[in-house]
């Protein structure tokens, strides 16, 4: 061989070898996002349309999480079955991802990133052998694209059960804000709102509607790029009229006297570095997402000018949502807590795979006791409202924590819309809450 | 009473306006989905050692909202009502401690023993050469002044009238402690219409910068600073001490006042995460303080009776305890001693009170820096008024003679606050400190018996959140702590031959707070320990409460509020100024105006005692229910 003909032949295994080495990245971030373009996963026996209940769970134990399990096993709730859907998140997002994929890499402790800009961080398939796999996966859900660049849940009511009797003790009415400064791939300004002198990354605004005892109570958090900072937090209390600064540090504090953590929100709201995360493998399980428009809604908690009604609940103490469930590619992750004297041992995350929400989550306390399990129903924006339509977001809509010990549970009903104009940055500042307080 | 008739024709009308929104909530609520009308009725029932019944206060308060969006240039347009009305049925369920019979003969101590008793009747002292007509100031519907705090002890004391104006006017003072039954009863009818709490427009202009000027305009509570309880920078609104004291939430006991208020929203920048300036334009009438009507339940510093008492003096005469030569029973006659009148500064614009403040956030601190000028809502007793001299009949101004006119001195304010949460001690901190300069304390160094000083007062606080499993595993309990102080620059006070002369109040003191809260029962039932203790006083207050949310309507909160530790103190009376020389010297040679510092309670030791101490032997139950609608 000349060595013209090697040269050629060097270029071109090159150019092969980019070529695939390109194509082999544009597959790692199109599987990531769309596992479901090729097939549909299935299960023996598992249809759409049918229902799991404790006649037929048997056969569908490793499809479902241990603590639905359980609760289908004692008849306290039974599971719909519907199509497996793409859940598409917006295509800015996975081209963000697309943009910085190979650049993202962890730092040398727990919490610390290198290099994301926007995008999923890590959107390669975890490796089992990578022992810092599940924080990989935790920072995936962190950058999640969750409610995208700004989002508003107006309302969203929260209701205290008995699940023994499903007497509900208490509604709480409110509306929550959540609004990127950092990342943003979608609403102008991108990829960040200047200035951000803190370097934030994330506020959530929330203001309490009814009940009259806590009425223009309002709360701001700041939720800074660097992980090892607590969140900057105040609270304004109608009834002192002032704005108190909080001490955040008190994550596992009950919310408001509910059934979740402050550090429960969302799926997972603390910090990386409190939890050791350990990815448990790849799973397809039924998890609750589904199409909103089409579910037999709740016609009495909420009504407005947008006909929009609420996700009902049933079952046990009306603490299930009636909503249902579709086979999905799932990561199952443990998080450990760091601190020996959190009152949890663990939770197991069950991350989709596809959206990196969190929508089934298992809590245990430190006897290694099933203690709370938590399930955030995502409906597709396109069978939602209709401002939701297109904005790649899987909504959170609606939302079930059940202290099983306690036998006692809080319910969230959503109304989530993804409107830029209902999050403005200048809603997420201090002096904001002072002058929409009384 | 024209005022009264006004007062209960509004009643009636907002009455009736309630109950008409109560009966018709669906109506309501199609109206308009932007007016939001919500409300509550409270009981408060306390009952108070020795007394019994103490309060039971009846309170309908609405509160309505209406979102008006946008409205030619302005954005976030809204206006805001509350209407508050409430009946205190104290004043008609213990009239013999409250109301039309309070209070009764009394006898004033004469430790001489001379006429040949250690006490006597209001009426039987020695006469001064122009002396009073018991006849015009009989002994009835009185109490000694502090006989519910301490003895006499050889200090001075005299009679007090209790009952509500309209049943004897001695001693209300013209235009602010003046109330009669129904005032007391209804106490938000009055001319100051009260009964609208509170009545503004919010609106938000946008400028193209992104910055917004957020403007409120109307009847308001302005609020300043970061502090529990103490009002360090939170001085713009007065407040209504009689409803109970210092011990309710602020947002009930702040006299809404007419005020634009309007912040010129800067949002983040390249240094602040939030920076806002601030104007205040308080342009309302003046008012003070309520601090609480002698024979009304809640006096604070039982600084209402001594008024009372005071300007009854004046107007009346009456018998001293242990004045003539420090231990004889001693009457005199109108005009001689006492409180003339209270100089209440009428509405001008000189008179309206301004403030500027500019707040942000600066990384992990929040701050602010304030200024204020206004009218000191505590009155000032100033002497060197005309009065007749007791032994001559000469009217004169007498240096160092107990005769005062009431002042509301103009105050001029600067401090700031801030607050910054501690990660690794995972506790807030805050610091709030105002300046002012103005303010008029009493002096028994001074010929009119009040001297100017400058104050810098205050308050440290620290917030955590922290969790005892074996309490609560669920639910962490908030400890929350502060110290206030209180600095009073060019200090007077030294030691004379007979006690201390000068400023009563300390040149330095301190009080602690702290509140321990915790949450059962998904936040239903919260029982919170609040006690607070006044260093220099030894006067402590332990507040224990529990909070029950019944249901989202129904709140019931019980509790009790108990003094330990010091009560009254004593400091000069200035009995032995020797203003009418030389009638009233102690010795030849004494030179006039001079005192020599012989003390007791009153008048002066109640600013030694202070809030806390003032208030001892009135520990009280409480109970309150709370129905929200």
């Amino acid at each position: 061989m000349n060595n013209k003909t090697l040269t050629r032949c060097t270029l071109a295994l090159g150019l092969a070898a980019a070529l695939g080495s390109s194509q082999a990245l544009a597959d790692v971030v199109d599987n990531s996002f769309y596992p479901y373009r090729d097939s549909q996963p299935s299960h023996p026996g598992l249809s759409a349309g049918m229902t799991i209940n404790q006649g037929n769970v048997a056969q569908f134990k490793d499809i479902i999480d241990p603590a639905f399990l359980s609760f289908i096993e004692q008849g306290w709730v039974e599971l719909s079955v519907g199509q497996t859907s793409s859940f598409d998140l917006h295509p800015n997002y996975v081209e963000a991802t697309r943009a910085g994929l190979g650049q993202v890499s962890l730092g040398a402790k727990p919490g610390e990133i290198n290099g994301w800009q926007a995008g999923r961080p890590f959107p390669e398939e975890p490796d089992a052998n990578d022992p810092r796999a599940g924080e990989k996966l935790a920072w995936n859900y962190k950058y999640g694209y969750n409610w995208g660049d700004s989002a508003a849940i107006m309302p969203f009511y929260w209701k205290y059960r008995d699940m023994n009797n499903g007497r509900v003790e208490r509604t709480i009415k409110f509306n929550f804000h959540f609004l990127n400064f950092t990342g943003r791939v979608n609403q102008e300004p991108k990829p960040a709102i200047t200035p951000n002198p803190s370097e934030l990354f994330r506020g959530i605004y929330v203001q309490v509607l009814e009940p009259h005892d806590v009425r223009n109570t309002q709360l701001l958090i700041h939720r800074a790029m660097d992980d090892l900072k607590r969140d900057n937090s105040w609270l304004y209390l109608g009834f002192q009229r002032r704005v108190r600064r909080l001490a955040t540090g008190q994550v596992t504090d009950a919310f408001l006297g509910s059934d979740l953590m402050i550090e429960d929100f969302e799926g997972y709201n603390g910090r990386i570095s409190d939890m050791n995360w350990s990815y448990k493998g790849t799973r397809y399980m039924l998890m609750p997402f589904y199409n909103h428009n089409d579910l037999q809604l709740d016609s009495e908690t909420h009504s407005d000018s947008d006909g929009y009604q609420v996700v009902a609940f049933g079952g046990q103490g009306g603490c299930f949502p009636n909503i249902t469930w579709q086979l999905r590619k799932v990561y199952e992750v443990e998080a450990e807590p760091v601190d020996g004297s959190h009152p949890l041992a663990k939770r197991t995350h069950y991350m989709d795979a596809q959206t990196f929400t969190i929508p089934r989550t298992v809590a245990y306390d430190r006897r290694g006791s099933l203690w709370k399990t938590f399930t955030i129903g995502q409906a597709h924006p396109d069978h939602h409202l209709p401002k939701n339509k297109g904005s790649g977001v899987s909504i959170d809509d609606s939302f079930s924590m059940i202290d099983v010990q306690a036998m006692h549970c809080t319910t969230g009903q959503f109304k989530g819309q993804v409107d830029p104009s209902l999050s403005t940055p200048e809603m997420f500042s201090v002096q904001h809450m002072r002058a929409t307080g009384n | 009473m024209q005022t009264t008739r006004k007062g209960l024709r509004h009643w009636s009308v907002a009455l009736l306006g309630g109950a008409g929104l109560a009966l018709t909530p669906l109506a309501g609520a199609i109206a308009s989905e932007e007016t939001k009308i919500t409300g509550f009725y409270e009981n408060a029932t306390y009952v108070r050692d020795h007394v019994g019944l103490s309060k039971f206060r009846n309170t309908l308060q609405l509160n309505a909202e209406r979102k008006l969006g946008e409205r030619g240039p302005f954005s976030n347009v809204s206006w805001n009502g509350v209407l508050r009305g409430s009946y205190d049925g104290v004043y008609d369920l213990n009239s013999s401690e409250y109301g039309r019979k309070a209070g009764g003969a009394v006898s004033l101590e004469n430790t001489s023993g001379f006429g040949g008793s250690t006490s006597v009747p209001h009426g039987s002292g020695l006469k001064l050469p122009n002396s009073f007509d018991v006849a015009n100031h009989p002994n009835r519907g009185m109490i000694v002044l502090g006989e519910n705090l301490h003895k006499t002890s050889g200090g001075v004391a005299f009679g007090v009238p209790v009952r509500p104006c309209d049943k004897d006017k001695r001693g209300c003072i013209n235009g602010y402690l003046d109330k009669d039954s129904n005032d007391l009863r209804f106490s938000e009818f009055n001319d100051r219409l009260d009964f609208i709490r509170e009545l503004y427009v919010d609106f938000d202009y946008g400028f193209d910068n992104g910055h917004i000027l957020s403007t409120r305009l109307g009847k308001q509570q302005v609020v300043w600073g970061r502090t529990d309880l103490f009002r360090v920078l939170d001085v713009i609104n007065p407040v209504d001490f009689s409803r109970n004291n210092i011990y309710d939430e602020l947002e009930d006991i702040r006299i809404p006042m007419w005020i634009l208020k309007s912040d010129y929203r800067m949002g983040a920048g390249n240094v602040f995460d939030d920076l806002n300036l601030s104007f205040v334009w308080n342009f309302d009438r003046f008012r003070p303080h309520d601090i609480g009507q002698c024979g009304s339940p809640n006096v604070i510093l039982d600084a209402g009776c001594f008024f009372r008492g005071m300007n009854t003096l004046w107007e009346y005469g009456g018998t001293v305890a242990n004045f003539a030569g420090g231990e004889i029973a001693t009457d005199f006659g109108p005009g001689q001693i006492g409180i003339r009148k209270a100089h209440m500064p009428a509405w001008s614009l000189s008179n309206t009170q301004f403030g500027l403040k500019l707040e942000g956030v600066y990384g992990d601190i929040g701050f602010s820096l304030n200024a204020l000028t206004y009218r000191s809502q505590l009155p000032s007793l100033r002497g060197g008024i005309p009065a007749q001299n007791g032994f001559t009949g000469e009217t004169g101004i007498w240096p160092y003679l107990i005769a005062f006119d009431i002042h509301f001195p103009r105050v001029n304010l600067l401090g700031g606050s801030l607050d910054y949460y501690s990660q690794g001690l995972d506790t807030v901190f805050r610091v709030e400190v105002a300046h002012t300069e103005g303010e008029e304390f009493a002096n028994t160094m001074k010929s009119r018996l009040y001297s100017e000083n400058s104050v810098t007062r205050y308050v440290i606080g620290a917030d955590k959140n922290i969790f005892i499993p074996a309490l609560n595993s669920r639910r962490a309990f908030l400890f929350s702590g502060q110290i206030f102080g209180q600095h009073i620059h060019q200090y007077e006070s030294e030691k004379r031959e007979l006690g201390r002369v000068g400023i009563p109040d300390w040149k330095a003191n301190w009080i602690g707070t702290l509140l321990v809260k915790g949450w059962w029962m998904r936040d239903r039932l919260s029982p919170q320990l609040l006690a607070a203790h006044d260093f220099r006083a030894g006067a402590t207050t332990v507040a224990p409460s529990i909070e029950w949310l019944v249901s989202d309507n129904l709140r019931l909160i019980g509790g009790a509020n108990l003094k330990v530790g010091s009560g009254a103190n004593k400091f000069d009376d200035c009995r032995t100024c020797n203003p009418w020389d030389p009638f009233t010297a102690a010795f030849p040679g004494h030179p006039e105006g001079h005192s020599l510092g012989l003390g007791g309670y009153e008048p002066l030791g109640r600013f030694r005692a202070g809030p806390l101490g003032m208030a001892k032997g009135q520990d009280e139950l409480q109970l309150t229910l709370r129905y929200s609608f």
